[in-house]
């Protein structure tokens, strides 16, 4: 008990967290479900279910098959739409007592800054989080898989939301992640969220169709943990001073600090919060003897320690 | 939302794991927490701890309370990966549980003095409970035992009698039991629903088991103007309400298109079948 409090807190740009472990867009729903499961103030941040302008209805069922390891999804954005989420879900989360996130993901360019616009407007949000990259919505995906989109659509909401800290979120499904981060870099992100679920597809051979009702879906868990640890640690290398959020496969406080030392300043806890609801406080609670066991006193001593790794000969 | 009976997560133990018909366990589970406050038409996630394939919890509805809150039963068919793990578990082996997940039960329509449980294969697994609280033999959630209805008749149907699990608890419930079988070798040769239309018309019906079996269950009892609700399964990723997986149509006049998805672990498991807009539909089945 030797840690002060404050050698947990983590920052990501303007944005200042209590500590660095979150929970993922999708994962979480809006937080009042877990209400009395777990002790959501405790939480370095809540990042709720993307929100779209227009309410959608989502995809047809089956929407989750389970995986080696993991389990694909393909949701479909399922939300009753901004308006709603304002009135209806940002009340509760204002109550929570952690910094609330908002996940928003745009059916066309413009409406990313309409969103940022209207979320710039309300009280009880600590950031945006730009959904750049959902896999099961058409056209979802593009904003960041070409780094030019990606800029825009980061800079359209810098200046139309000039006050909150903005994270944009991308998609693993890239050449070149490095160019799609620093785009968002030169939009004006405050940090990039690596990564979203990664393109996937289960088959039922014998019934001759894909098992989801969508078809393909992005794939989570354990199972992407090395694929997504790789986007960070190369993001974070090239493209020193960004902060980055990682999120792929954590469950433990062992898969906190592989983050934490490949260069994410913050982590989101996503899948395992559907398997083990109480892990988040979990590792919460071991990150302290965590950083001890690395020999450091605060979250930001660890952040990026492998970084600087050479290979040898 | 904050109360006792908000969903809660334990690593428990196995107390006792018996086969009571073919491929199908009675799996008892040490969770005093759980037994003081689970009602019947509520369930559970379980997960087998200490490895991430399998990865996920599967929903299982609550069977039975052990007389001596010491625990909660399921009962389930070895019909995938953790089901099969499931069947081999130990006396004493851990389990990961959360619950209890889901609405209980509705009461039965007021007045109503015989009430017909309607079970296909494993969807009987609800209704033990059911029975015992219907009748007053036992009290859950901290309720005192009160019989709700003179008559339980239980409407239960298999492929085939070695698939039938259980009778007798249904019958030392106090439970008039009926059973069916797609070859005839238990009770009538026949469907649930067949049964149905010679009993004594219920005030009310609850039904559970595959979903064709609840579509022709739901027609029948719209047509015959009983009410009826429908405890379902669908694909669920963590039973919680965050995942989204597990949804079904249901009737929302104020949407367009006359339903919107609903997710069937915190708004079900069970719906009124009126509701269940694709299980009424005369363009199905």
């Amino acid at each position: 008990m030797s840690q002060a409090p404050h050698s947990l807190a983590t920052r990501l740009g303007r944005l200042l967290l209590p500590n660095p472990i979150l929970v993922a867009s999708g994962t979480f729903g809006y937080a009042r479900e877990m209400d009395g499961v777990i002790n959501l103030s405790r939480l370095g941040g809540i990042v709720p279910k993307t929100v779209t302008m227009a309410p959608r209805v989502g995809n047809p069922p089956p929407r989750t098959v389970e995986t080696s390891s993991g389990m694909l999804n393909a949701i479909g954005l399922d939300n009753d739409g901004l308006d709603h989420f304002l009135d209806h879900h940002l009340p509760y989360l204002r109550t929570v007592g952690c910094p609330i996130i908002l996940n928003f993901a745009a059916k066309a360019e413009a409406e990313f800054p309409q969103m940022a616009q209207k979320a710039s407007k309300v009280e009880g949000l600590s950031a945006l989080e730009l959904n750049l990259s959902c896999p099961n919505v058409a056209g979802g995906i593009d904003f960041a898989t070409r780094p030019e989109a990606c800029e825009r659509a980061v800079r359209s909401c810098r200046d139309a939301c000039p006050d909150l800290p903005i994270l944009a979120k991308l998609t693993p499904a890239v050449t070149d992640i490095v160019a799609v981060a620093q785009a968002a870099a030169a939009g004006g992100a405050d940090a990039v969220s690596l990564v979203n679920t990664f393109p996937g597809l289960v088959i039922d051979w014998k019934r001759r169709r894909p098992f989801l009702g969508n078809g393909v879906g992005g794939l989570s868990g354990p199972a992407i943990k090395p694929l997504a640890l790789r986007c960070v640690w190369n993001v974070a290398r090239a493209c020193p001073g960004l902060p980055i959020v990682g999120i792929g496969g954590i469950g433990c406080i062992d898969d906190v600090m592989d983050y934490l030392v490949s260069g994410a300043s913050a982590v989101q806890m996503g899948t395992v919060n559907f398997y083990d609801p109480c892990a988040a406080i979990r590792v919460i609670e071991a990150l302290p003897e965590a950083l001890a066991t690395l020999g450091v006193a605060t979250v930001a001593q660890a952040v990026g320690a492998a970084c600087g790794w050479k290979p040898q000969g | 939302m904050t109360n006792a009976c908000r969903p809660s997560f334990h690593g428990a133990t196995v107390l006792s794991n018996t086969l009571i018909a073919e491929r199908t366990w009675r799996v008892e589970i040490q969770v005093p927490e759980l037994a003081r406050i689970s009602q019947p038409g509520q369930f559970f996630m379980v997960r087998l701890p200490g490895r991430t394939d399998p990865l996920l919890g599967r929903p299982f509805a609550l069977c039975d309370v052990l007389p001596d809150q010491s625990g909660i039963a399921i009962v389930h068919m070895v019909v995938g990966r953790v089901t099969g793990l499931l069947a081999n578990i130990q006396p004493g082996d851990p389990l990961e549980i959360w619950g209890p997940l889901g609405q209980r039960f509705p009461e039965p329509v007021a007045g109503a003095r015989r009430v017909a449980l309607v079970a296909g294969g494993i969807g009987q697994t609800p209704f033990l409970a059911h029975v015992r609280e219907l009748l007053g033999s036992q009290g859950f959630g901290g309720h005192a035992p009160r019989r709700r209805v003179e008559t339980v008749d239980f409407v239960y149907g298999a492929r085939t009698a070695n698939l039938h699990a259980g009778v007798d608890s249904f019958r030392d419930a106090g439970a008039i039991v009926h059973l069916a079988t797609d070859d005839g070798s238990a009770g009538i040769h026949g469907r649930v629903t067949d049964v149905l239309s010679g009993l004594e018309k219920p005030d009310h019906v609850f039904g559970c088991g595959p979903e064709p079996m609840l579509h022709a269950l739901a027609k029948q009892c719209v047509a015959m103007g009983i009410p009826c609700h429908l405890s379902l399964e669908t694909p669920m990723a963590c039973g919680l309400g965050i995942c989204y997986s597990c949804v079904v149509k249901v009737r929302d006049d104020t949407s367009a298109s006359g339903w919107d998805y609903r997710r069937v672990c915190i708004d079900g498991p069970t719906f009124a079948a009126s509701d269940l807009v694709d299980f009424v539909s005369a363009d199905r089945d």
